[in-house]
Formats: structure tokens, C-alpha cells, sequence
């Protein structure tokens, strides 16, 4: 049989998707189901003087008006889930509707259910509500100043948090042979999946058990948090994510919608849906990013990296959302020193309230910002003494014979060959000849430029007991089951909640490849709490590290007892048996064999089993790695930047990732292709804008750019292999390291495209009008 | 949102302003005006107008405001709408300017908005309200005319 680990094997759930027979959340109907619509706040920022639903009531067709009045009195808030310690942290309880004030323009503040989804609608505009508008304040620095607004009363400053977990001398700094200082912006990104969030709610008033079919990357933790919201038991809770199509962490969050029509279902006795329309989409499911990055970087003339200090200054909207806080913190701040080996270093993070839709994780978390800062800072430092931006990274990157590496903020990288993945790139790039082009371009007065990042991540998510010690309100192992029925036809179930990351193909190349069964045989199941005894969901490229670890324990389990049985039949020790192609084999016996079908109905039919030995043939894992994961890699962007225009042409893309082991590359340069339209669309086109008063301007695809494919060059892929010791299967996670890597590689080539006029840094997104005033504003230095 | 716009008129200022603050003129005048009264206790307009900017239609109940009146050279107009798509606040300056052939009335604007109007509307909304203000003088030219014609 051929080898399935690292084959490139079609992705098995794309037949149902791609000729319509996926069953998504909005594709569940039940008998009798009725449909709920959210009033929104049209303010950033107001009081709720009063509601008056009366007209929406005697609406046709409408079955219910909830104001906070009703709900909030019977329903627990939404919470913060990831409370960081040490920071003086004040999370605010996010009620289901907003009562007293508005905090947001979006902010829930009626839930109305009618007979369909279009009466609803209308029914919101017959509810008066009337407000009394309060100054809003949008940005993070402007929410600091003394004078602004307040969100909430008992928040001082507006200041959410303030996390300082190391400090360095002033004096390394002021003795350092070379200081570079950057004020970076990372804006303000929306996470569009293509399929919006949306519930179904379901409640029998018999025995009291309620199911909600919902958008989630992590049905688990929806549970654990709904049923408190709910006050519904989680042995009596079911969440079920159907397909769900893409999350990129805005379907990590716990909101408000779904718990209100868990509630709704159960107070009208009937079944609820709730889908959240696009414009409603940018306005109430979590932006992220919105960090303003202070940097200093010291060294010497030499191009020796000595320290480095970070101060962020994080916008947190409204809320602190379900994982919120941990972002800019943890994610980000641990990882501000990158792939390099800098020997001191400091960051303070700043979180702050104000009147716009709360941030969270996205694709990448933290990590694609202290990437970001890390990759640009290297090159203006370069720069700044002289030195190629090639060579400054060949003389600071962390050595391959220095892992496992431990970081200055302490964490400890667990393998790496970062030289491997840079020289490959290069070579793939052809580098000394596009620096050529570069000049002969240049001669033409043409503006190309080359950009690297070389970048590293956290991933893996992660040890349960450093879960515990930085905050987060979880566990993060995971659970995998692997049930062999009586025909030998395999069911995988996994606690880790894919939503489009192909793992119901590589979960079935991991367990073909251990029993040595075709994948047909195989089904992976998951997303659903009543088959799934529990897991943390898909975040933090945590899937195939994490769950594919806990996977391949629990069929190593099956195999195990498999054995046992077979050598019972042959009348053998298990010791004597090998599993090889499906088949059990007596060692050095040819013949004397049974296979794994045979062994399944054996062991399932239970007539003649070892002594002592239960039926059926099942295994269960529980895996908690005892570290993170850290993929790495080296991008590598050109660029050419059009003169009269302004316009950034990308005319080549090279990726060079090492996520550990590889099951399937086909799958892997799926996940890169995607996270490279996502950092590149930061980079150049995506932004969010707000009016002074909080009103969202960028809130439908004619405002918001999103990336589409012929945006970009043909990627050029590749990968190394440096198995990560910490989980069975060698593995890293890839699902964020195009989105990681690749912002600061596509700015990084703008700026060098640019050099000759002098300019350092633009703020992204770097559009065609901005680069061309930047141009226009600098002489041409040459 | 900040905007500005100038009408020129070839009649004298006086007659401008008589017209402008014509409840009649300015209910036949406002672009999509379903309806227009004045509230006799509180001293402003209340109207009812359909609008459209872009992608964004919408019936819009508001009031409108004239104030601060210094005949014939000036007057401020306020005007605080709602309706399905968001909220209009604006309010505008407007300075009548006697010039050798008739009037030259500038419109300085300020309006904030919220809603739809505000997420999908902005891009085109200042275009769209220099429509409409044109469309407007332009119905009040028509009306002046019109008078003009009568009377002669």
C-alpha cells in the first residue's frame, strides 16, 4: 500500500462542498422554526433614554421584542475568557442587549423574532428607541488623552489593561552603539469568512435539553460559556458546528446573538434561527488587529542585535472579547524578539476601551503584529548602519545548533533550522540575479523592490498548565477517539473543530497509515458536543498538533489491543505480531495472519476474546504537549512600484515554511496560499476605517477590499521539515504562517522599492493614493 | 462630512431671501418632499422626504430649523433626520452674496450620519448632497421664475 503520510491526497470533504451538499448552519430547517433579527445601535456611543416596542409587537407575524429589560435580568453575561494576570486587567460583563448605554454603533439592543427573517426585519424599524448621543472616541491614543470620553464609568482612562512583564535598563540603550525608533500602525483588519456567524436554536420544554447548530471553531467552549449565559446544564446543552465555512478566529468568540436565541427558543417554545447578514458582519462580529507598535532596536555598527524594547498600544473596542486581552499580550509580547537571537528585551502593552466593535484573535493573533514590528525594525536597522538586510538576518538568526532556544521573553522555541529555510529561498528567488534586475530597473528609473521575512511563530495551543498561568479560561489539550466498527470501516471523532483546514483528509491519512487501511475506510467526525466528550477547538494552529497528537496516541491504543487479539487467534505473543498493510503477521511466519477487518469483528463480536479482555475495539487520547509549536520560514516578496501611480505591483511571492512534519502538501500550501492573501491583503488593500463620531465607514465589500485571486503573482512554495519533538506526530501547524509572515515581507519590499526617495515607513494599507503622495512629498534622492 | 456649494441667482438678494424662507416654496423646492409643515409651537419645519444617495434609499422624517437669521445676508439651517438607513445631523451656513447680476447664496455644510448611510453611503454621499442641494436652488430658481412670470 502507498504511504499516506506526506501524500498528496485530494481533500475528502470537498466533494459535498463543491456540489452543494454541505449543511451549514443556515441550511438547517426545522418544523416550526421562526427567525430572530438583531436592532442594532446606530450611535458609537449614547444612552438609552428609552424603548418603546410596542408598534414592532402588534407588527404581523411578529412573535416576540426582547429588550435588555427582559433578558438581561434572566441571562448571565457574555464573559472575558482570557483574563491575563498581572495587569491590573478590568474585563467588563457584556450583557445580551444593551440596557443604559450603547458602547458601539452595532451594540445589540432589541431581539426579534417573527414568523420569517424578512418580518423581523421590518418589525426593527417600528421599535423607538430613543438616545441621547455621548462624544465617542475611536482610537487607542486618543482614548488615553486626559478629557476623553469614558466607555465605562468605573474604567479609568479608558485603560482595559496595562501588562509590563519585563523591564530593561534605559541604560542599554543609551549606551548602545546604534538605536533605531519606529512608530508602527498596524490597522484595523475585519475578518471576513464567507459564511457569516448564525444559530439555530432548539428547545424541548419536555426534558429541558437544548441544541444550538452554530458557527463555531470551538463548540466546546460555546457550551461550557452558553451554558452559564443560559443557565442550561452542559449535560443538557448540545452544540453542534455543522460545516462551517471559515472562522479565521472571529467564530473563536462567544457573542451575544447565539445565547439570545438559545433563549428565545426555550421562551417561545419554538426553534430559532439567527443569521447575521454581511453589513451586520463587520459591524458585530470581532475586528482585530488596531495595534499602534513603539519600537526600539539597539546593536552595534556590526549589525549585532543587543536589545530590544516594544511598547503597544492596543485598541480593544468596546469589550474585552472572549480571548481578546490575550493577544496583544501573550501572543504578542512573547514573541517580540522573532526568529532572532537578541539577548534582552522588554514590552509593555497598553489594552484600551473605546467606542468601536471589540477586537480579537485573527489568523495569526498577536503573532502577525510582533512579526511585523520585529521584520521591519531589522530592516530599518540595517538600513540605519549600512548593512544588507540579507546579512543583518544571517548574523542574528537563532543558530540551529542552539535549540531548543529559549527567547528573552522566556519562551522556549522547540526546533528550528532557520538558515535551511532562508538559503532555500534564496536559491528558489535567485537572488543575487533579482538584485541585478533591481539595478538595471532602476537605471530605466523603475522602482522594484525586495522584501524578506524571516519570521517564527507560536503555535500548537498548547500546554494546559501554561493555559492556567497566563489567564485563559481553558484547558488546551485535546481529545480524539478512534472507534473501529465490526466491518473494520474506522469512525475518527476529534475535539479540535475543523472548519475548512482539510482535516477530515489528513486525521484520515494519519489513522490509514497506522492500521494500513485505504482513507475511504476512514470518516472523521467532529464540531458536535453530544457524540464529542470534549476538546478546545481549532485556533492557534493548534488542529494537527494538538488533536492529530491525541490522534495518533488513541490509534496506537487500537493497534495495541488489536495485536493482542490477533496473537490470541494465532496463538502468539502480541510482541511476535507486526501490523503492516492491514494485515497482522505472526513475524517470520508468512500466512499465519488476519487482518485488520478480521481483527475488528473479532474484537467487536467478542466470542472468543483474551482472558479478561473488554469488547469492541476503541480508543480514546487526551493529549496535553508539554510545549508549543513554532513553525518558521522565510518569505521572500518582490515588488514593483509604479512611479506615476503609486501602485504596488507584486510580481513575485516566494514561501519557503517549515511546519514539522507534512501529512499532506497539497493541504499545506492550501492553508499558505490563504494566509498570504490575508497578510497580503493587510499589507495593501484591507483597513477599517471609522468616523470621528464611531461610525463604521468601511462596513460593505465597496469600502473594504477583499483580496481575490487575480490580485496576486502565483505563489512560489516550498517547504523544509524539522519535526517538532513535542507531539507525536512531529507536527507544527501551518494554518497562520502565510498570515504571519507575509505583511511585513510585502512592506518590507515596498520600502526598499522606495528607498531612493527616502522614505522609511507608510502606513498600511499601502494603497496606490498613499505611496504616490508619499513619493510626491519626497524629492527623489538619487 | 464637510461640504460646500454656491447657487447663483439672477435675482436681487432681498427677493432671494424671500424666497428661501417660504414655507411654500420650500415644500415644492426640497427634493422628494412628501410632506412639510411647520410645528407652530416649536418654531421648526417638520418633513418628510424620500432621499436617495447611492445604494441608499429611504423615506426620512425630520425637522428643519432656520435660525439665526440676519436678513438678507445670512441664516442658519439645521436639519435632524431618521430613517431606515441611519440618522442625518447637519447643519449649514448659508450666505447670501449680492453680486452685480443677482445673488450668490454659499452653502457651507457639516453633517454627521450614522447607519447605513454611514457604512455604505459616505463614499458617494458627498456627491449625492451636491445633487440634491442643486436640485433644491434649482426647484427654488423654477419657483422664483415661475412667481416672476405670474406677476408680470
Amino acid at each position: 500500500m502507498a504511504k499516506l503520510h506526506g501524500a498528496r491526497i485530494k481533500r475528502q470533504e470537498d466533494p459535498r462542498l463543491i456540489t452543494g451538499n454541505g449543511n451549514f448552519t443556515d441550511d438547517i430547517k426545522l418544523p416550526g422554526m421562526v427567525h430572530a433579527r438583531v436592532l442594532r445601535s446606530p450611535y458609537a456611543h449614547a444612552k438609552i433614554l428609552s424603548i418603546d416596542v410596542t408598534q414592532a409587537l402588534e407588527h404581523p407575524g411578529v412573535l416576540a421584542v426582547y429588550t435588555g429589560k427582559d433578558v438581561n435580568p434572566v441571562m448571565q453575561p457574555v464573559p472575558t475568557s482570557w483574563v491575563v494576570p498581572g495587569c491590573n486587567i478590568k474585563p467588563k460583563p457584556r450583557m445580551p442587549l444593551a440596557e443604559e448605554k450603547v458602547h458601539y454603533a452595532g451594540e445589540g439592543v432589541a431581539f426579534v423574532v417573527a414568523e420569517d427573517r424578512y418580518i423581523a426585519k421590518d418589525a426593527l424599524e417600528k421599535i423607538k428607541v430613543e438616545y441621547e448621543e455621548l462624544p465617542a472616541v475611536t482610537h487607542q491614543e486618543d482614548a488615553l488623552k486626559e478629557g476623553a470620553p469614558i466607555i465605562h464609568e468605573d474604567v479609568e482612562g479608558n485603560l482595559a489593561f496595562d501588562w509590563q512583564p519585563a523591564e530593561i535598563e534605559d541604560e542599554i540603550f543609551e549606551q548602545a552603539e546604534v538605536v533605531v525608533k519606529q512608530r508602527f500602525y498596524e490597522q484595523r483588519v475585519v475578518p471576513n469568512p464567507m459564511e457569516t456567524r448564525g444559530a439555530v436554536a432548539q428547545y424541548n420544554s419536555g426534558g429541558g435539553e437544548m441544541t444550538i447548530w452554530c458557527t463555531s471553531q470551538n463548540p466546546h467552549i460555546h457550551r461550557m460559556v452558553y451554558s452559564e449565559v443560559l443557565g442550561i446544564p452542559e449535560s443538557k446543552l448540545r452544540i453542534v458546528a455543522p460545516d462551517v465555512g471559515g472562522g479565521f478566529g472571529a467564530k473563536i468568540g462567544v457573542y451575544t446573538e447565539e445565547a439570545l436565541a438559545g433563549y428565545a427558543a426555550k421562551h417561545l417554545k419554538r426553534p430559532v434561527k439567527w443569521i447575521e447578514e454581511r453589513s451586520e458582519h463587520f459591524l458585530a462580529t470581532n475586528h482585530a488587529r488596531d495595534e499602534v507598535i513603539e519600537v526600539e532596536l539597539a546593536g552595534n555598527k556590526d549589525g549585532t542585535l543587543t536589545a530590544l524594547r516594544v511598547v503597544n498600544t492596543a485598541n480593544m473596542g468596546a469589550y474585552l472579547s472572549t480571548m481578546g486581552a490575550g493577544v496583544p499580550t501573550i501572543d504578542f509580547g512573547l514573541m517580540i524578539t522573532g526568529a532572532y537571537d537578541i539577548p534582552k528585551a522588554a514590552v509593555r502593552t497598553y489594552g484600551v476601551y473605546t467606542n468601536t466593535t471589540p477586537t480579537d484573535a485573527y489568523r495569526g493573533a498577536g503573532k502577525p503584529e510582533a512579526t511585523f514590528q520585529i521584520e521591519r525594525a531589522i530592516d530599518l536597522f540595517a538600513h540605519e548602519i549600512g548593512m544588507d538586510v540579507l546579512e543583518i538576518r544571517r548574523k542574528n538568526l537563532v543558530k540551529k545548533e542552539a535549540f531548543p532556544y529559549t527567547n528573552a521573553m522566556g519562551l522556549n522555541y522547540d526546533s528550528g533550522n532557520y538558515q535551511l529555510s532562508l538559503e532555500k529561498a534564496l536559491e528558489m528567488a535567485n537572488y543575487e540575479e533579482l538584485r541585478e534586475e533591481q539595478k538595471r530597473l532602476a537605471a530605466e528609473g523603475r522602482l522594484m523592490g525586495i522584501g524578506f521575512s524571516t519570521y517564527v511563530e507560536l503555535c500548537g495551543l498548547g500546554p494546559s498548565k501554561v493555559a492556567g498561568a497566563i489567564g485563559f479560561q481553558g484547558g488546551l489539550w485535546e481529545n480524539s477517539t478512534v472507534r473501529v466498527h465490526p466491518s473494520g470501516k474506522v469512525a475518527v471523532y476529534t475535539g479540535a473543530s475543523p472548519h475548512g483546514q482539510g482535516v477530515k483528509t489528513t486525521f484520515a491519512q494519519v489513522v490509514g497509515e497506522k492500521f494500513g487501511i485505504p482513507i475511504e475506510d476512514i470518516e472523521v467526525y467532529s464540531g458536535d458536543t453530544g457524540s464529542i466528550a470534549m476538546g478546545w477547538g481549532t485556533y492557534g494552529s493548534r488542529t494537527t498538533a494538538v488533536g492529530g497528537g491525541a490522534l495518533a496516541i488513541a490509534a496506537d491504543r487500537v493497534v495495541d489491543k488489536a495485536k493482542k487479539i490477533a496473537a490470541h487467534e494465532l496463538e502468539t505473543s502480541p510482541e511476535d505480531i507486526e501490523l503492516k498493510d492491514g494485515v497482522f503477521q505472526v513475524k517470520g511466519v508468512p500466512g499465519r495472519q488476519r487482518t485488520f477487518q478480521e481483527i475488528a469483528k473479532s474484537a467487536n463480536m467478542a466470542w472468543d476474546l483474551p482472558e479478561g479482555m473488554e469488547p469492541a475495539l476503541e480508543a480514546q487520547s487526551f493529549f496535553d504537549p508539554e510545549n508549543f509549536v513554532y513553525p518558521f520560514g522565510t518569505h521572500i516578496c518582490v515588488v514593483e512600484v509604479d512611479k506615476d501611480t503609486g501602485k504596488v505591483e507584486l510580481k513575485r511571492y516566494i514561501a519557503v515554511d517549515d511546519v514539522g512534519r507534512v501529512i499532506n502538501p497539497t493541504i499545506v500550501e492550501g492553508q499558505v496560499h490563504g494566509g498570504l492573501a490575508q497578510g497580503i491583503g493587510q499589507a495593501l488593500w484591507e483597513g477599517t476605517v471609522y468616523s470621528e463620531n464611531g461610525q463604521l465607514l468601511s462596513g460593505t465589500f465597496m469600502d473594504y477590499t477583499m483580496p481575490q485571486a487575480d490580485f496576486f503573482p502565483e505563489f512560489e512554495t516550498a517547504y523544509t521539515e524539522t519535526p517538532s519533538p513535542v507531539n507525536p506526530l512531529g507536527a507544527k501547524g501551518v494554518g497562520e504562517t502565510g498570515t504571519t509572515a507575509s505583511t511585513p515581507a510585502v512592506v518590507n519590499a515596498v520600502m526598499d522599492a522606495l528607498r531612493s526617495y527616502g522614505i522609511k515607513d507608510l502606513e498600511m494599507p499601502l494603497t496606490p493614493e498613499k505611496v504616490w503622495a508619499a513619493m510626491q512629498n519626497r524629492r527623489e534622492l538619487v | 462630512m464637510k461640504l460646500e456649494y454656491s447657487f447663483k441667482f439672477s435675482e436681487p438678494r432681498e427677493e432671494v431671501w424671500n424666497f428661501l424662507q417660504d414655507e411654500e416654496v420650500l415644500r415644492n423646492s426640497l427634493p422628494g418632499c412628501k410632506s412639510f409643515e411647520k410645528d407652530p409651537d416649536k418654531d421648526v419645519y417638520i418633513a418628510e422626504m424620500g432621499i436617495s444617495i447611492g445604494p441608499i434609499k429611504g423615506i426620512f422624517h425630520g425637522e428643519v430649523k432656520q435660525l439665526n437669521q440676519e436678513q438678507p445676508a445670512y441664516y442658519k439651517l439645521k436639519v435632524h433626520g431618521k430613517g431606515k438607513p441611519g440618522e442625518i445631523d447637519a447643519a449649514a451656513d448659508m450666505f447670501l452674496e449680492e453680486e452685480e447680476d443677482g445673488t450668490r447664496v454659499d452653502c457651507k455644510a457639516d453633517a454627521q450620519v450614522t447607519g447605513v448611510l454611514a457604512s455604505a453611503g459616505q463614499r458617494v454621499m458627498n456627491g449625492a448632497a451636491k445633487l440634491i442641494l442643486g436640485q433644491f436652488f434649482k426647484a427654488v430658481d423654477q419657483e422664483m421664475k415661475k412667481t416672476a412670470g405670474k406677476n408680470a
